[in-house]
């Protein structure tokens, strides 16, 4: 297995692991009404949605690291296209 | 904004494990169960529902991609490859979403299921291709061990212009109507790209965590994806999931995909009507 393959397994389990605790507990003290759910629901939400973004910057760390320029670039406009619908998204919320 | 009780919350769980563990049997995402039921049956927003569903797609992908990284089934260039084309239909759809009416949303549901459903169909019996070992995969194909004939797959991309279109509008459908997109995108990538399907399945998996992030974020940043709710259904859906991959041996796949087919003809019937209405 190629540094590239391991460390994406590695960064994928990661975020699945600490956002799926952050989720369960976060709803379970939104339950109990205790402080700090929001919190952590929110923290758990925005942690599965980097992990796929975080798997896209290992891959153009490991593209870079193999000299593989047509691919750092493909990744790397992969990168641009989710920044773009972040930008997207903060557009919108100034226009709702 | 619906109000959060637990009822609510324990009932988007059950329904989150149901279409995953389905989605698990099937090799089809569970967005497109889970969406009509959030929208139809609890009444939430499309948008809302929308939203819901792409977190629990990104939780499958993620996971899913975790377990075979490293096995060769992921074919992680053609992947990123193709990223770029569903990632850009993503970011079109999850516009298009902000400005398009929901009973407009509705109809493209109806016609999308309905096609899953024809697909389904006729992908009853699948036969796998007879592949050369000695082929050369060239840049973006791959070579992978089947463990069940215990043989080395070796194929190569065809028609590359094909994959990308086909991404582009999974992409799309992906953020607009809250679910993978993995549907559109394997048969042709099956079909018409020389993939052959087990690969093909992989690589659209791995590839709709990044789709339907594309697409949530923009959900997310127009406070329409409700945290409880997407915490709820995402816990169910990896439930469901871990379920149907352990029950999935046993399960006859045809009956499955007939019984599967019937349940989406009436989602689509039903999700065109209240979209006409």
């Amino acid at each position: 297995m190629s540094w590239l393959e391991r460390t994406i397994g590695a960064v994928l389990r990661a975020g699945v692991i600490a956002s799926s605790l952050a989720l369960a507990v976060g709803l379970l003290l939104q339950f109990m009404h205790a402080p700090g759910a929001q919190l952590l629901l929110h923290a758990g939400i925005l942690t599965l949605l980097a992990t796929p973004v975080a798997r896209v910057v290992v891959s153009i760390v490991g593209y870079i690291h193999e000299r593989d320029w047509t691919f750092s670039t493909l990744t790397a406009i992969v990168l641009l296209e989710l920044l773009a619908s972040a930008v997207a998204a903060l557009v919108f919320k100034k226009h709702l | 904004m619906p109000v959060v009780t637990p009822a609510l919350a324990a009932i988007i769980f059950v329904a989150g494990a149901v279409s995953g563990g389905f989605g698990a049997l099937l090799g089809i995402g569970g967005g497109v169960l889970l969406v009509p039921f959030l929208n139809l049956g609890l009444h939430l927003p499309f948008t809302v529902a929308a939203a819901i569903s792409l977190t629990t797609v990104i939780a499958t992908s993620s996971s899913v991609s975790a377990a075979r990284a490293g096995k060769q089934l992921i074919n992680m260039r053609l992947g990123m490859l193709l990223e770029v084309a569903t990632a850009a239909g993503s970011l079109f759809g999850g516009v298009t979403a902000q400005m398009i009416a929901q009973s407009t949303v509705q109809k493209v549901f109806g016609v999308v299921t309905a096609l899953v459903a024809i697909i389904m169909l006729t992908r009853l019996q699948r036969r796998n291709v007879i592949l050369d070992p000695d082929v050369d995969p060239g840049a973006l194909g791959g070579r992978y061990h089947e463990e069940e004939s215990g043989c080395t797959v070796t194929y190569q991309v065809k028609r590359l212009p094909l994959a990308l279109a086909a991404s582009f509008v999974a992409g799309n459908m992906s953020s607009l109507l809250g679910i993978g997109g993995g549907f559109i995108k394997v048969p042709v990538l099956n079909a018409w790209c020389g993939i052959p399907v087990r690969a093909a399945a992989a690589t659209s998996a791995f590839m709709i965590g990044v789709t339907a992030t594309a697409g949530a974020v923009i959900y997310y940043g127009n406070g329409q994806l409700v945290p409880a709710l997407a915490a709820s259904a995402v816990l169910g859906v990896q439930l469901g999931s871990w379920g149907g991959m352990r029950f999935g041996q046993r399960a006859s796949a045809m009956w499955l995909k007939l019984l599967m087919a019937v349940v989406l003809f009436v989602v689509s019937a039903v999700m065109f009507t209240r979209g006409i209405q």
